[in-house]
């Protein structure tokens, strides 16, 4: 509960005053709803009283009756107005929430970055933060609301039938409904939990049997793969119907609640007027707003559906978006300054590589070699700042690299590149979001993939999810064009021809060396094409303790 | 064209049925709980009240009665809802297995929210909207005879407010359905471009445009909030009409009620006077004669979410997707030599066709298919592994054309190495083996030992998407040793050296030389000259 709490007060947070607004506007609707009900019953009975009085001359209509069609007219427009004023304060406070988390995220150390499988980052995205939608919609406004009206209600009724009514009406519908709220949440906990870990495991293995079916299907495991997701669907399926259970119990409590306080009230105004200290209008007005308020604990059921679920997605999503976060730089003019590496390793249980030092001048190209596993990106990491160095200093001239200042000056594209659906301009352009149709081409131009993409259509032609409808060769040149509209001091390349021939390799080296004169490279090499456009080679020794 | 398909596209269960009528029978005992409340207040006015009481155990019997019949109601119409809906969920899973062809819905994520969040929608209009049909179509007539026969003003009250309700309805609904069906759409493609730029959320911070991402979506996902507002601005709208009516209705019958009683009014009771009874009776179901056409109201526009599910999925339903080459048997992998056999073989990719050499492969043989980038290598190998039609020519395999009744038996021979592996969200070991065993020689022969030995948890370690946490060289080696642990007879490998270093390149040109001394049939698609020169033969696939 207390996660949810800190989410709810962040979510009211973002915009505290619409949601005051809201339930004040709620208060009113509740009110008035049961103040139309309680005025008409009193009105009616009265001038039944008088008209079989026979004082019916002396009856003031004209007020109760204005005050009775001011309430039916206001109660509409009230509703109206609490209505759109919390949904459009939720939703901004949710997209605001969703934006956070993603920045967070990006804050994360490189390796976790890499780990984060994207399904299940995209389940709790979505589902955790639309589950936060029901936090001030349908647990917050509606739980104060509630109580705010049920006692004003109470204290109303108190005061113009009789105490004993008031008190019943007040604690009745205040303390029951509370309890069976209470104990429907610990019930709903186990099976909601449960639920959406099946809807979890459901959508993950929908998408897993999706994106890798044709390997599964030559592999003879597509079957396999349908039983398991058949297998999701059913655990969700069966804690679901749990919870439903549970539910529709909290609403035979909140009918049979509702039952219970309208008949006392009922009885207990047929008392007081037999003992002579109502009259039966008065015992009207307790019976009718008895009825009316049935309203407003019927959010109660709703709320228990919903609060399990909100309860697991406050838990997660709180500790993610409290933080906060700094952005990355932008783009700068290229300052020509030497990449220095000093005695740099890389600890992982034992020493990667023997420490490294380079220097890498503006301009000059250097490929770093070595043996499989030696390390090669590992030290590109490194320099990137994406991985921590064991020991060893990395500086751009004589400054320390910031993490402000990474993003800016050094780019690097690693081994496996990612594209994203969309056009080839979007592509390039999520490095420079300014950059024009002209300096596109021309870093298409570099990396000796004009002639593909104009063979495609253009900078319009559109690609599928990932950069799908590019071939590997091609997606990784892609990659490569769009790391030069960054501009860098430095760029640190791992393998930048794999996948090419060797006629196109060479041309992609010259290409990124005349797109970035100034630049440093570093690149992790083996091919002859790209040990050949370096200037220098630096061999990466493996560490020699023996694993 | 979504509303007169409803029935055939949302199939019935007979609880539904049941449901209903136990609901309707509820509404229409409030008919008898609001007369014991307005006899116990009129004999309470009229007479000596001394027989009031005895009203309230009637009251509270029938409202005990309808919170009953209310759980059993609820009770049969979740069963229903949620045969109809795992029933529709099945059939997704069933047909997204069934083909490898990618569908025009949307990508993995857009099905799998059709398959969890969206289908789920549909529970609330199979829950409420035909209830409140039938107790709409049943409980205002009613109410409105029982006004009728009291007095002929509130009976025109209710008269009026009634049947405006429904046109009203009618406009804003439609304009709402409208709405929604856009909102819908716009969730779908809002988790696939979520997904999608996730995925590549680590390259983009190595080149510091993390931020951009960011921004992009911020940008969709307030895009999608201004669309649901205006969803909500319609929806909201209306049900605001209703009540303004329903309040309207309510108050117009208390101030002719009270007006009545005081004998000011004469008119509009048949020539009778009104008896308290009738008048406190008469508002009592005033508000329930306007609360079953609300509840449709409500129930309309969860309606029209569900008819936008409905249509996202007769899109899926009528696509035309080549169906996977398979018996749907269990294989029986052939004990004879195998031979392959390409005979005027065209394929197409995209808007292209691609025309192939013919080609005899027989047990034992190295073949490099060779070719410039993006010539058709990789489709070569798909057709071969039956992922791929044949747009002309046939494909032959162990001398009967690769087809639905072959394919199966033909899988079972062969391994199958991908450029860019999918990895499934399991261990590692479940991505070698698929839950066989592993074997310490398969390992060894691809190099896979030594990758073992670094990671955290062994073959136990869970890998992410794209193998995330594997080197590209590992998750390289990971898929040759899933290619070679089933021993197959032929090993279909895409590119498999690129992206490889030297020392990791000669160790998988190793793995896949000694399959083939061990007698294994190798066709590779590949530029590596390395590769090539070990080869038998090369087939180049002209550009």
């Amino acid at each position: 509960m207390k996660p949810l709490l800190r989410i709810a007060a962040l979510i009211w947070r973002e915009d505290r005053r619409a949601f005051l607004r809201g339930l004040a506007l709620s208060v009113l609707v509740l009110a008035m709803g049961a103040g139309l009900l309680g005025l008409s019953g009193w009105f009616i009975t009265a001038a039944a009283a008088a008209g079989l009085a026979g004082t019916g001359v002396l009856f003031d209509v004209f007020r109760p009756s204005a005050v009775i069609r001011f309430l039916a007219l206001g109660r509409t427009a009230a509703r109206y107005g609490e209505r759109l004023t919390t949904h459009d304060a939720t939703l901004r406070a949710l997209a605001r929430l969703r934006v956070r988390l993603l920045q967070s995220t990006l804050r994360k150390p490189y390796r976790a970055l890499e780990r984060l499988r994207a399904n299940a980052f995209l389940n709790r995205l979505t589902a955790d933060i639309d589950a936060l939608d029901g936090v001030a919609l349908r647990l917050l406004l509606p739980g104060l609301a509630g109580g705010i009206a049920i006692l004003l209600a109470a204290v109303i009724v108190a005061w113009l039938v009789h105490p004993a009514i008031g008190a019943l009406i007040g604690i009745g519908y205040l303390a029951v409904p509370t309890a069976i709220f209470a104990i429907g949440l610990r019930r709903a906990e186990r099976p909601s939990r449960q639920a959406e870990a099946g809807l979890q495991a459901l959508r993950s293995r929908l998408i897993d049997l999706i994106v890798a079916r044709e390997d599964l299907a030559v592999y003879g495991q597509l079957t396999a793969a349908r039983t398991r997701v058949e297998e999701a669907a059913e655990r969700h399926d069966t804690a679901r119907q749990h919870l439903q259970r549970v539910e529709r119990r909290a609403g035979l409590g909140l009918d049979l609640v509702s039952a219970v306080m309208v008949s006392l009230a009922l009885g207990a105004g047929i008392l007081l007027v037999q003992a002579g200290s109502i009259t039966a209008a008065q015992a009207a007005i307790g019976t009718f707003v008895a009825l009316a308020l049935a309203e407003a604990v019927a959010p109660v059921q709703r709320a228990l559906s919903d609060a399990g679920r909100m309860i697991q997605a406050a838990r997660r999503v709180g500790p993610e978006v409290e933080d906060n976060t700094v952005p990355e730089g932008v783009p700068a003019a290229p300052s020509a300054l030497p990449l220095k590496v000093n005695g740099l390793t890389y600890r992982n249980g034992a020493d990667l590589f023997e420490p490294v030092s380079l220097h890498v001048a503006a301009g000059e190209t250097v490929a770093l070699t070595g043996p499989s596993g030696s390390g090669k990106s590992t030290v590109l990491l490194c320099v990137a700042g994406c991985l921590r160095a064991s020991s060893g200093t990395v500086r751009l001239g004589d400054a320390d690299l910031t993490p402000a200042a990474l993003g800016q000056a050094v780019v690097m594209v690693p081994q496996r590149h990612a594209l994203i659906g969309g056009t080839i301009a979007e592509n390039l352009r999520l490095a420079d979001a300014g950059a024009s149709d002209d300096m596109l081409w021309d870093v298409l131009r570099a990396v000796a993939l004009d002639g593909v993409v104009a063979g495609k259509g253009g900078l319009r032609a559109r690609l599928g999810f990932r950069g799908a409808g590019l071939s590997g060769g091609e997606g990784r040149r892609l990659a490569l064009a769009r790391a030069l509209l960054r501009r860098p001091d430095v760029l640190l390349l791992d393998e930048p021809t794999e996948g090419l021939d060797s006629v196109t390799a060479a041309a992609v080296m010259a290409g990124l060396r005349a797109a970035l004169p100034r630049a440093a490279i570093l690149m992790a090499a083996h091919r002859a094409a790209e040990i050949d456009a370096a200037d220098r080679q630096h061999v990466l020794r493996p560490a020699r303790t023996v694993r | 064209m979504a509303s007169s398909a409803a029935p055939a596209r949302l199939p019935r269960h007979p609880a539904e049925r049941i449901g209903g009528l136990l609901s309707l029978v509820s509404a229409l005992l409030w008919l008898g709980q609001a007369a014991f409340i307005a006899w116990a207040l009129a004999d309470l006015l009229e007479g000596s009240g001394a027989r009031a009481l005895w009203a309230v155990p009637g009251v509270f019997g029938i409202a005990l009665l309808r919170a009953g019949l209310k759980y059993a109601a609820d009770a049969r119409l979740a069963v229903a809802a949620d045969a109809v809906v795992s029933g529709l969920r099945a059939r997704i899973v069933s047909g997204e297995a069934a083909t490898t062809a990618p569908s025009v819905a949307g990508g993995p994520g857009a099905v799998a929210a059709l398959a969890c969040e969206k289908l789920d929608t549909l529970r609330p209009y199979l829950m409420r909207y035909r209830r409140a049909r039938l107790r709409t179509s049943v409980l205002p007539l009613l109410i409105l005879a029982i006004a009728f026969w009291h007095s002929w003003a509130v009976g025109v009250v209710l008269l009026m407010g009634g049947p405006l309700i429904p046109v009203f309805m009618a406009l804003i609904g439609w304009a709402a359905q409208e709405a929604s069906e856009k909102q819908m759409v716009e969730v779908g493609a809002l988790n696939d471009l979520l997904v999608d730029r996730l995925a590549a959320l680590p390259d983009m911070h190595l080149i510091g445009a993390g931020d951009r991402i960011v921004d992009s979506f911020a940008e969709a996902s307030d895009s999608l909030r201004t669309r649901t507002m205006a969803v909500l601005r319609v929806a909201f709208l209306s049900s605001t009409v209703l009540e303004l009516f329903s309040a309207l209705g309510v108050a117009m019958v208390a101030v002719w009620v009270g007006f009545s009683l005081l004998g000011v009014i004469e008119w509009g009771a048949w020539g009778a006077t009104l008896t308290p009874f009738a008048g406190i009776y008469l508002l009592l179901l005033a508000p329930e004669y306007f609360q079953p056409l609300r509840d449709l109201s409500a129930a309309w526009h969860d309606r029209a979410a569900g008819e936008a599910v409905l249509d996202e999925l007769a899109l899926w339903r009528e696509e035309e997707r080549p169906a996977l080459m398979t018996s749907g048997t269990a294989p029986v992998r052939p004990a004879t030599p195998l031979s392959i056999r390409l005979a005027g073989l065209v394929l197409r990719r995209d808007a292209r066709e691609i025309a192939y050499p013919d080609l005899d492969i027989a047990a034992g043989d190295r073949i490099a298919i060779t070719g410039p980038s993006g010539a058709g290598k990789t489709s070569l190998l798909r057709a071969l592994a039956g992922l791929e039609r044949a747009e002309r020519g046939a494909i032959e395999v162990d001398g009967a054309p690769l087809d639905g009744t072959t394919a199966d038996d033909w899988r079972a021979r062969i391994g199958w190495m991908p450029q860019a592996p999918h990895f499934l969200n399991r261990s590692l070991r479940y991505n070698i083996g698929f839950g066989a065993p592993l074997g310490d020689d398969v390992l060894e022969a691809a190099g896979v030992a030594p990758v073992l030995e670094t990671l955290p948890r062994g073959d136990l370690t869970p890998l992410g998407e794209r193998g995330a946490g594997l080197s590209g060289g590992e998750a390289r080696r990971v898929t040759l040793a899933r290619a070679l642990q089933a021993a197959p007879d032929l090993l279909l490998a895409d590119e498999p050296t690129a992206d490889l270093d030297d020392g990791t390149a000669a160790a998988v040109i190793d793995g896949l030389m000694r399959f083939a001394e061990a007698g294994g049939t190798l066709v590779v698609a590949s530029h590596d000259p390395r590769l090539i020169a070990r080869m038998d033969r090369r087939v180049e696939v002209p550009s």
